[in-house]
């Protein structure tokens, strides 16, 4: 009996290693634990043995089920794995196929741009302000300190609806009205974006319409060292901190002292390149300290408090920004340009 | 304005580059915008004497050249040119040189012989001369030095591009004002001194007279005899061609001189050819012959302003002078004016006959009234040096009303108010005298400013607490030590000595003294600055801040930023407006923006019927192009245009957008600002989705483009509108849908009726919607509400039915919602179908209804009864039958 259940355990172990599929192992299995299997057969034969020898027997079948069951569990394990990877490695696809794509819609890079002018002055204290864009002369021009044939009227040529209306050549306007709008001497912090238009030919630095940023600050105490301050901020905050500015002495009518205000090159750091063309520097906007004048004519009182103003082509910042070398792409709207921002 | 850097060092003595003249000027507000490097290119062209000229044995027209170029050795060149001759000085390019033609000169060999450098022609130069050979120097000229400084090239230009309000920088003699004072260095003007060798009395001679007082303010005339027309000398062409004007002759080119020099623009009249030797600043006359000296002959609008003689106009004053009166060979005796006309008249005219001169320009921009004597005295003293002219006795000046002196109050505390700075009164001064102000002091006090009270306050509160501890404490070296400590730095305590109360109080009542005086110190110093009579521009004192900031320059004004806080926000519609940018892109739509220009022709392509008020666009006076006259009002219009350009360029896959203003004129012609809106429009054309090995092929339809409207107002929180069919000028009239809620249109949308798409050049189908921003904004849910989420489950039902072609899904949507009773939760039309399985005439919709109580879960026998009355109502209103 001994002997039966040694060759028996030899040879389930040599059956269970040479199972190359489950269902072989299964039928070791059956054979061998199965109710009719060899196992349980010599189970059975047992109560032919002695009361001395059923203990000893029984320990023997005992532990030969053991080590079958654990040999038929690991080789159950093996199959499974093979199999599991046999499986996956015929389900291998082409993953070098492009995606399922949706259609993508974009901003338009121009109010990407616009759009973080104007967080970094909302964040500022800065608010937004609106007006029309077909303006009056008196607010276009002449609340702004630009009477009829002041030569500065040539800087701007104007799209004329009337003698008295016009398209805005600046969002200027929307400063005269909004201190129009407020109290006397009540301090404001704003910007103005929107289209403004020029009668300037359409070429790769000109079009007839364009967007602007004008901003206001006025305030008891306001300096021209504020000014500065506050476009040293604005320009590290768009430009990258490495930004240095540069301002210097201009003429414009609706401010004084007036400035035109350089930014460190965005290409070359200041070194010099094609983009500036060599000097370091990129003309990015025009500022000032308000003219007394036009805070008068707003209701303003230039001896309690000053204020400052700045302008800036937003097609420029989205040019430098994008590294686009035409402003005529921002208005072709071809979706495949559209498409990259 | 331009000008030669030589002419700046007749004045001042400086040892700047033009690179580096150029960068103070700018720095100071006065723009350079070019720099013209005279010789750029030339560095390595000497002058060379052919010494010998021999033949090159291979070639029958190549001559072997041994130059002498100032070296210990003969230089060989080969040249190829025919006018060359032994003993000849002539401009030798060496090796290395980089010519301006772009020629680049290195070692070589011709034919086996070696050449060291070339012999260069005016083009090779880029000078004037003949370019037919090798450009001859004279004999006489040494060798072996640098050719531009022979041919004249040594001088670099600067050309400035000045401010509207610095007329007085439009002359020499301004420019170097300011560089004077940029670099601190003492120029020196020329003397002005006339021999008056003519004994007649000008004012006998001639008759000048101001007829319109409010256009020429001041005329100064002299009269110069026995005129002897020449040649100017070569430094006057030499000065005159640097600032970029040509020489004509002695007369005309000293009048130049002295405008480039002086900023007073002159004028010479032929003596006899002034009728009555008489002349008069008037008005013209409408319809009076203008002859001017451009052999032109205008007729005058009348109003403008003509220098004219007894008998008609002698020309248009500031800006060019009459063709009669024009010095000639013949010339004799000469008139010479010099005027101050008022810009803005002279500005009017100069553009309404696009005439734009040097003397015009100046005239814009604001000459110096006081500056008419000396010009015509400085024209007389260099045509006298020239012994060209004889001067008569005196200068007719008609001077009706002299300006008076402008005169500003400013104190040094609110410049730096303005700038920011801390400048001191000297600084400041200084500065100001330098530029030619008169700086005097006036006693009158400025108003205390809000931090020297706030010291003081701060400071008489404190000596108020140190006396009350006098009683406290009998040691008064301690009160005064504390005494010192609490006042600050506005008094110093070493006045208040330490020994008894007495000295104490005497002490205490000195250092209010002293206090005062410190803040005496702070209280700015009040000024009256005169300004100098050359500078119209300067009439504040913001204007006196602008001339130290920019004298001391802009870098060196601190950065802060402004003191207090302020809430930024946009407004309400500037978010919603973001809302719609955001929520139109996330469905896939590029964002366009275009210029708000259109045409009629436009508007015919759109089918836009010709009574219709879209029709009424507003007219630009000055239309960049006729293409594009009128602005637009409808935002269609721009993105029909946006997509006939990209089908053009084969990009038929497009889904655009924009959000921008329409312009609708309360009347024709314009009498005030027109209505503008704000639209929203959006068009999609091709594919459903992209082109892709695993992409739905289809074409985009009228649902895809509906779908983007409902998917936007479901963003927007626009709910409970109803959607039926409408129809549209561009839009197909099957095949459009408006979105409605009560009366109001909230949208349109629909396929682009192919006519108006074959009209635009788009060969495929388009959709478009419309909307106006202020009614989604109006109709859009102020406040968000929550749909809790249902605590039992539903039940839902299938409907099927066969309808008639025309019944409209909508509408069996809209019965079954309203007899679906108090479960009714919802409905989803899942299928429309119409085909072979069905009879022709009808439609199969088959719809999901949901059914759901709040408080329990719902019995299938409830939602059975609700759906029997659904079914009984499609029935009855639509002669629906359950599909089979």
């Amino acid at each position: 009996m001994e002997q039966q259940i040694k060759d028996l355990r030899l040879r389930a172990g040599e059956e269970i290693r040479s199972s190359a599929t489950l269902k072989e192992l299964d039928d070791v299995r059956v054979k061998v634990l199965g109710k009719k299997g060899e196992l349980t057969g010599l189970l059975r034969g047992m109560s032919k043995l002695s009361a001395e020898e059923r203990p000893i027997v029984g320990k023997l079948v005992n532990e030969a089920r053991a080590e079958i069951e654990q040999l038929i569990a690991d080789k159950n394990s093996e199959l499974k794995a093979a199999e599991l990877q046999a499986k996956l490695a015929s389900e291998r696809i082409d993953v070098t196929l492009p995606g399922r794509r949706v259609h993508d819609g974009h901003l338009h890079p121009l109010t990407l741009t616009l759009n973080r002018v104007k967080k970094i002055f909302v964040s500022m204290g800065y608010s937004v302000e609106e007006g029309p864009e077909v303006e009056t002369d008196y607010y276009n021009f002449e609340a702004l300190n630009l009477p009829k044939d002041h030569p500065a009227r040539d800087m701007q040529d104007s799209f004329y609806i009337t003698e008295e209306i016009l398209l805005r050549t600046q969002t200027s306007p929307v400063q005269a009205r909004t201190m129009e709008r407020h109290k006397d001497n009540e301090p404001i912090r704003m910007i103005a974006p929107g289209r403004v238009y020029r009668r300037d030919d359409y070429d790769a630095s000109h079009s007839p319409m364009f967007t602007q940023v004008e901003g206001l600050v006025i305030d008891k105490g306001i300096s021209f060292a504020d000014l500065k301050g506050t476009l040293e901020d604005f320009s590290k905050k768009i430009f990258g901190e490495r930004t240095k500015i540069r301002l210097r002495p201009s003429f414009f009518p609706f401010t004084e002292p007036s400035a035109e205000v350089d930014v460190s090159c965005v290409m070359c750091h200041g070194a010099g390149c094609k983009v500036c063309q060599g000097t370091g520097w990129l003309e990015i906007l025009g500022a000032g300290m308000v003219h007394p004048d036009v805070l008068k004519m707003s209701g303003y009182d230039p001896d309690e408090v000053s204020g400052f103003a700045f302008g800036m082509g937003i097609e420029r910042i989205a040019m430098l920004t994008y590294g686009l070398d035409d402003m005529r792409l921002l208005y072709d709207n071809d979706v495949r340009f559209l498409k990259q921002f | 304005m331009q000008v030669s850097t030589k002419w700046l060092k007749d004045y001042i003595d400086i040892d700047l580059t033009a690179d580096e003249l150029a960068e103070k000027f700018t720095l100071a507000g006065i723009p350079v915008e070019n720099v013209i490097h005279a010789g750029e290119g030339l560095e390595k062209v000497v002058t060379g004497r052919i010494e010998e000229l021999k033949p090159h044995p291979d070639s029958d027209h190549l001559l072997i050249c041994q130059m002498n170029v100032g070296a210990e050795n003969l230089l060989q060149i080969i040249t190829g040119a025919s006018n060359v001759a032994e003993g000849q000085v002539v401009p030798v390019a060496l090796v290395g040189a980089n010519l301006p033609c772009g020629k680049k000169i290195s070692k070589g060999k011709m034919r086996g012989v070696a050449s060291n450098g070339m012999l260069c022609s005016a083009d090779e130069l880029n000078i004037e001369g003949d370019s037919s050979g090798i450009y001859i120097l004279p004999d006489d000229t040494p060798v072996g030095v640098p050719a531009a400084e022979v041919l004249g090239l040594d001088d670099d230009i600067l050309e400035f591009e000045l401010t509207a309000n610095r007329g007085d920088c439009f002359s020499v003699i301004g420019l170097v004002r300011e560089l004077a004072v940029l670099t601190k260095k003492t120029p020196r003007f020329p003397e002005i001194k006339v021999d008056e060798n003519d004994e007649r009395e000008t004012e006998k001679l001639v008759k000048i007279g101001i007829d319109a007082p409010d256009l020429c303010s001041r005329f100064s005339a002299r009269v110069l005899t026995n005129v002897k027309l020449a040649p100017s000398p070569d430094w006057m062409v030499k000065r005159l061609e640097g600032a970029g004007m040509r020489a004509i002759n002695n007369v005309v080119d000293v009048t130049n001189f002295v405008m480039l020099e002086m900023g007073q623009p002159l004028h010479a009249y032929d003596f006899d050819k002034v009728a009555w030797h008489q002349l008069t600043a008037r008005r013209a006359v409408e319809g009076e012959p203008l002859h001017t000296l451009d052999d032109t002959n205008r007729l005058a609008k009348g109003g403008e302003l003509v220098i004219a003689d007894a008998e008609k106009a002698a020309g248009l004053a500031g800006i060019m002078g009459g063709f009669e009166s024009e010095i000639t060979e013949a010339t004799k005796t000469v008139i010479l004016e010099a005027a101050c006309f008022n810009s803005a008249s002279i500005r009017r005219t100069s553009r309404a006959v696009g005439i734009h001169t040097e003397a015009s320009g100046r005239f814009e921009r604001g000459t110096n009234i006081n500056g008419t004597v000396a010009a015509l005295d400085r024209v007389a003293q260099l045509l006298q040096d020239m012994g060209a002219c004889n001067v008569t006795a005196g200068v007719v000046d008609v001077y009706p009303n002299p300006k008076p002196e402008i005169k500003i109050e400013f104190t040094t505390n609110k410049i730096n108010q303005r700038l920011g700075t801390n400048y001191t009164d000297e600084e400041i001064i200084s500065v100001l005298e330098a530029l030619g102000f008169k700086i005097e002091p006036i006693s009158k006090v400025d108003e205390l400013t809000d931090e020297v009270v706030d010291k003081f306050a701060s400071a008489t509160k404190n000596i108020g607490k140190a006396a009350r501890e006098l009683g406290k404490k009998s040691n008064v070296e301690n009160l005064v030590k504390n005494l010192g400590e609490s006042l600050g730095g506005l008094f110093k305590s070493d006045n208040v000595k330490p020994s008894g109360v007495d000295d104490f109080f005497k002490g205490v009542s000195s250092t209010f003294g002293d206090a005062f005086k410190n803040l005496d110190m702070k209280i700015s110093s009040a000024y009256e600055a005169t300004v100098p009579d050359w500078r119209n521009d300067v009439t504040l004192p913001d204007d006196l801040s602008e001339e130290v900031a920019r004298v001391y320059g802009f870098d060196k004004i601190p950065s802060t930023l402004p003191k207090g806080n302020q809430q930024g926000r946009q407004s309400a519609t500037q978010d919603f407006i973001d809302r719609i940018k955001d929520i139109l892109s996330g469905l896939g739509m590029c964002e366009e923006l275009s210029f708000a220009f259109t045409s009629s022709a436009m508007f015919d392509k759109m089918k836009i019927p010709a009574d219709s008020p879209l029709r009424q666009a507003i007219p630009i006076m000055n239309p960049l192009t006729d293409e594009a006259p009128l602005l637009r009002t409808n935002l269609l219009a721009s993105v029909f245009e946006n997509a006939a350009r990209n089908f053009s360029r084969k990009n038929e896959d497009v889904r655009l957008f924009e959000v921008a203003p329409v312009f609708l004129p309360k009347a024709l012609p314009v009498k005030e600002l027109p209505i503008e809106r704000q639209q929203v429009v959006g068009l999609l054309m091709g594919r459903r989705e992209p082109k892709g090995w695993s992409q739905n092929p289809a074409q985009v339809d009228f649902y895809d483009a509906k779908g983007i409207v409902e998917e936007l107002f479901a963003g927007l929180s626009i709910n409970n509108y109803f959607v039926e069919a409408g129809t549209h000028y561009a839009l197909h009239p099957g095949k459009t849908a408006v979105f409605k809620k009560g009366r109001d249109v909230l949208a349109t949308v629909g396929e682009v009726n192919p006519a108006v798409a074959e009209a635009l050049g788009i060969k495929k189908k388009i959709y478009v919607f419309e909307a106006e921003v202020e009614t989604l904004q109006r109709f859009a849910a102020k406040k968000f509400s929550l749909e809790s989420l249902p605590k039992y489950p539903s039940i839902s039902r299938d409907l099927a039915i066969l309808v008639e072609h025309d019944i409209a899904a909508g509408d069996v949507e809209k019965v079954i919602a309203k007899n679906g009773g108090t479960f009714f939760k919802g409905v989803t039309l899942f299928d429309v179908y119409t085909g072979e399985r069905i009879a022709a005439d009808k439609k199969s919709l088959a719809f999901a209804i949901e059914f759901r109580s709040n408080e329990r879960t719902l019995k299938d026998e409830e939602a059975d009864a609700a759906f029997k009355n659904i079914l009984a109502a499609v029935e009855k209103d639509f002669g629906a039958t359950l599909r089979s």
